[in-house]
């Protein structure tokens, strides 16, 4: 079969949207999620090969599964989301735990496991966390101990508890990390393992539909050919090169659950009629609750999009690219949810609408598959190494190329991109020469700093391109406004926020510092931007109609 | 048997709305469907096949992006699909279109049955079918609820006014499908999406199908659109209360204002 094209993806989404409608309203996800309760029938339909068969996207083609790409997986990780991130986080734990078999499987084990997870339909878990190792590994203690029959290693005793597990309580095969005499490794587990059970659903503050449970193996043993790639020590590896990806799939669901609250809030504003007129036409009402959340939400689009094309044109890792797409994303869905129950007032705080559960779901994002502040970190890691590898070039050179973005193509703010990515290798270099990076607080606001600065050039390069992505709703004119609007706010606060760490936890003068981060040009840029706000919410306007 | 169906790629009717200045149709973010009565004409089409194991081809006629309706149909089971597509057809009415259709329904060679949806919901003129039919000098029967194929003949439950008539028809023959009440289209699997990359999907430009230019397009078009305006809200009525008499002057009164009766 060959890979998918984009026509496959379009009818695929409309396919899943379409059997959301009809099987998944949304008066039933709210008795599911008052209940606490995992849709197994839901999820089984989901799978099954003749009603939609979601689970086949990840499995290899040369596995009896469908070989979707990148871009593919994020599209489908974001249409879940918008329909129920419990469910959609159900769906998400097959593809995660299918990963440590995917990447480091030996080409036997792949060959049986996926081909059994695509046919058999098999919802799988990803076991690696416990009450001590979390985003930390290291304090791992779930033991896996050889077994001799005839002097001979022939399989592994695995000892310990996990806990936080997606699907833990339903999931037909597990991927277990353990800790083997020659270090971490995966093992795959079966649910009917002698030794092996789950604990209860755990009572969470969303995501309700997804089950989450902790597992307890005592003394399982399983066969030797069950460790992942056949290797003691490569588990830590195994889950590390996928991060890039996973981490911009948990990216997809931020903005999924965003962009579903935002319109919610859009369609309910140009109904609700206060002082006259609409909300939607109130600039005190657009300009804080609508307009600075679809623009950061479009931004994160870019971004990801931009990564999942990277990753499907073989560029391996990009885990500091996949870190700043969930930081952003989801924080920036999580903030859209927030002020999408202000923008319903009382109705938004009531559970007869669906703001007040998608707040409470996209929490998760900014915690599972790591958190925010573990994403600042893995950030900072990245990006410090590469400015000091090229003296201080890196951004200088990302600016450079938004210089020639904005010879091309004025209008998407691309100056304004050049100007706070200038002020960002200024803020660097400062923390290099003061030796700033000695605070953790100011490591993981750079983390934060950076990825907004990059998301910014990313939003400008895509406001400039020839074409747009299909996720894109909003035509040139709105696009290339909202990447102004978000490379002059990025630039703004990249450089103040920038200078507030290097003054507050460092020395010098905040006159000079401002000159060499070039503020006052960055402040210049900001003329305008009013306009672009009102443009962008006259077009939000034309482009979302009630239901 | 060879099954032929007509398909269109529509703006989701839903979610349009006419421009009040310039009077076109705002369509910025507004998703294209299959036209919802031509799906149900594919899947009568797809029944019909399940029965007699008839070969179904989809055909539409519009620019490149409408091969996702033909990559739909592919999916749910038609066994190949051809998209008419070349700038010549570029502002076809109905009639145009008719001919271009009928002209590519000859190029495909032998077929029984042609199923379109009755109307579509961009254009209200339930006009395509019929002109098929007309070009092709075929039998026709419109408004079809089902229909069953019994050797070389056709029959068809009709939707007329206050009920319904069965119609029959030698073949070949074109029918108009109607789509029921709270008809929910299939959609068919990930598996069958991707299945369907592999299924035969030409595409056919005015000279492949043999089309005389002076018959396509804006050229071979009778109807001119003056203007596209979206009608005025009408005034919500008023109702009136009183005994029989007194309401029938008060009707008398209004009508007389109105000019629709005088006592001249």
């Amino acid at each position: 079969m060959p890979a998918l094209d984009t026509i496959s993806r379009g009818l695929m989404l409309d396919s899943l949207r379409e059997y959301a409608k009809r099987k998944i309203p949304f008066d039933l996800i709210r008795e599911l999620d008052q209940k606490n309760e995992f849709p197994a029938d839901i999820l089984e339909e989901m799978y099954n090969h003749d009603i939609l068969g979601i689970h086949l996207l990840l499995i290899p083609r040369e596995h009896g599964g469908l070989g979707g790409s990148t871009v593919d997986i994020y599209r489908v990780c974001e249409a879940l989301a918008r329909i129920d991130l419990g469910i959609a986080t159900s769906v998400f734990a097959t593809f995660l735990g299918t990963d440590p078999l995917r990447v480091g499987g030996t080409e036997e084990q792949k060959s049986r496991w996926m081909r059994r997870i695509a046919q058999d339909n098999l919802l799988v878990a990803y076991g690696a966390t416990e009450a001590d190792a979390g985003s930390d590994l290291v304090n791992l203690r779930t033991r896996a101990e050889h077994v001799i029959t005839d002097g001979k290693l022939s399989g592994y005793k695995i000892t310990g508890n996990k806990q936080w597990i997606s699907n833990g309580g339903v999931a037909d095969l597990y991927t277990i990390l353990a800790l083997t005499p020659g270090g971490p490794s995966w093992f795959l587990v079966e649910k009917d393992a002698p030794g092996f059970s789950t604990d209860k659903h755990e009572d969470k503050h969303g995501i309700r539909l997804s089950n989450t449970a902790g597992l307890s193996l005592d003394e399982v043993v399983v066969p030797a050919d069950r460790i992942i790639g056949g290797v003691e020590g490569q588990g830590l590896v195994q889950a590390q090169a996928v991060f890039g990806y996973t981490r911009l799939m948990v990216a997809s669901f931020g903005l999924g659950c965003g962009c579903e609250a935002v319109e919610t809030a859009i369609r309910y504003s140009q109904q609700r009629i206060q002082a006259g007129g609409p909300l939607s036409k109130k600039q005190g009402y657009t300009h804080k609750l609508i307009v600075p959340h679809m623009v950061k939400l479009e931004a994160a689009r870019a971004f990801i999009h931009e990564t999942a094309l990277r990753l499907d044109g073989e560029e391996h890792g990009l885990q500091t690219e996949g870190a700043i797409g969930k930081y952003y994303a989801t924080e920036a869905g999580n903030a859209a949810a927030e002020d999408s129950i202000q923008a319903l007032g009382g109705y938004g705080y009531t559970r007869d609408f669906p703001v007040e559960k998608i707040k409470r779901d996209v929490k998760i994002a900014c915690i599972y598959e790591g958190t925010s502040e573990i994403m600042e970190m893995t950030i900072y890691r990245g990006r410090w190494q590469e400015h000091l590898k090229s003296r201080g070039q890196f951004y200088i050179g990302m600016a450079a190329e938004m210089d020639a973005l904005h010879s091309r193509q004025p209008d998407c703010g691309a100056d304004s991109a050049a100007l706070g990515l200038r002020a960002l290798s200024v803020v660097l270099e400062e923390c290099r020469a003061q030796r700033l990076t000695r605070h953790q607080h100011v490591t993981f606001k750079l983390g934060e700093i950076i990825a907004g600065a990059e998301v910014a050039a990313a939003f400008c390069r895509a406001a400039a391109a020839k074409e747009y992505n299909e996720g894109v709703r909003f035509d040139r004119e709105a696009a290339l406004a909202m990447s102004r609007v978000c490379a002059r706010q990025t630039a703004f606060d990249t450089a103040s926020q920038g200078m507030k760490l290097v003054l507050g936890a460092g020395t010098g003068n905040a006159e000079e510092l401002s000159r060499a981060a070039g503020f006052a040009a960055i402040m210049d840029k900001t003329r305008g931007i009013t306009d672009d706000m009102d443009l962008i919410a006259a077009k939000i306007n034309e482009t979302f109609r009630p239901k | 048997m060879n099954i032929t169906v007509c398909l269109k790629q529509v703006p989701d009717s839903t979610q349009v709305k006419v421009d009040p200045q310039t009077g076109t149709l705002i369509r910025a973010g507004v998703p294209s469907i299959l036209n919802p009565y031509d799906h149900f004409a594919l899947e009568t089409a797809l029944a019909l096949k399940e029965k007699t194991g008839a070969q179904v081809t989809a055909i539409t006629m519009g620019p490149p992006q409408a091969k996702s309706v033909l990559r739909l149909a592919l999916a749910l089971g038609a066994d190949r699909a051809v998209l008419l597509c070349d700038r010549a057809f570029a502002g076809s009415d109905t009639w145009a279109t008719s001919y271009a259709l009928a002209k590519a329904v000859k190029k495909l060679g032998k077929t029984d049955v042609i199923l379109c949806g009755m109307m579509a919901i961009d254009g209200d003129t339930a006009q395509t079918g019929p002109g098929i039919a007309q070009q092709l000098r075929l039998p026709q029967i419109t408004f079809c609820e089902s229909v069953s194929v019994t050797g070389r003949k056709l029959a068809a439950r009709k939707l007329i006014d206050g009920g319904h008539e069965i119609a029959e028809a030698n073949l070949p023959v074109l029918c108009t499908m109607v789509m029921p009440h709270g008809y929910a289209p299939a959609q068919p699997s990930f598996l069958k999406i991707a299945q369907s990359q592999e299924k035969p999907l030409e595409s056919w430009t005015a000279a492949d199908i043999g089309a005389d230019e002076n018959l396509t397009g804006l050229k071979g078009s009778p109807t001119r659109v003056d203007r596209v305006y979206a009608p005025p809200q009408r005034k919500r009525g008023e109702v009136f209360q009183g005994t029989s008499a007194e309401l029938t002057e008060k009707l008398l009164a209004i009508l007389e204002k109105e000019n629709f009766i005088s006592h001249d």
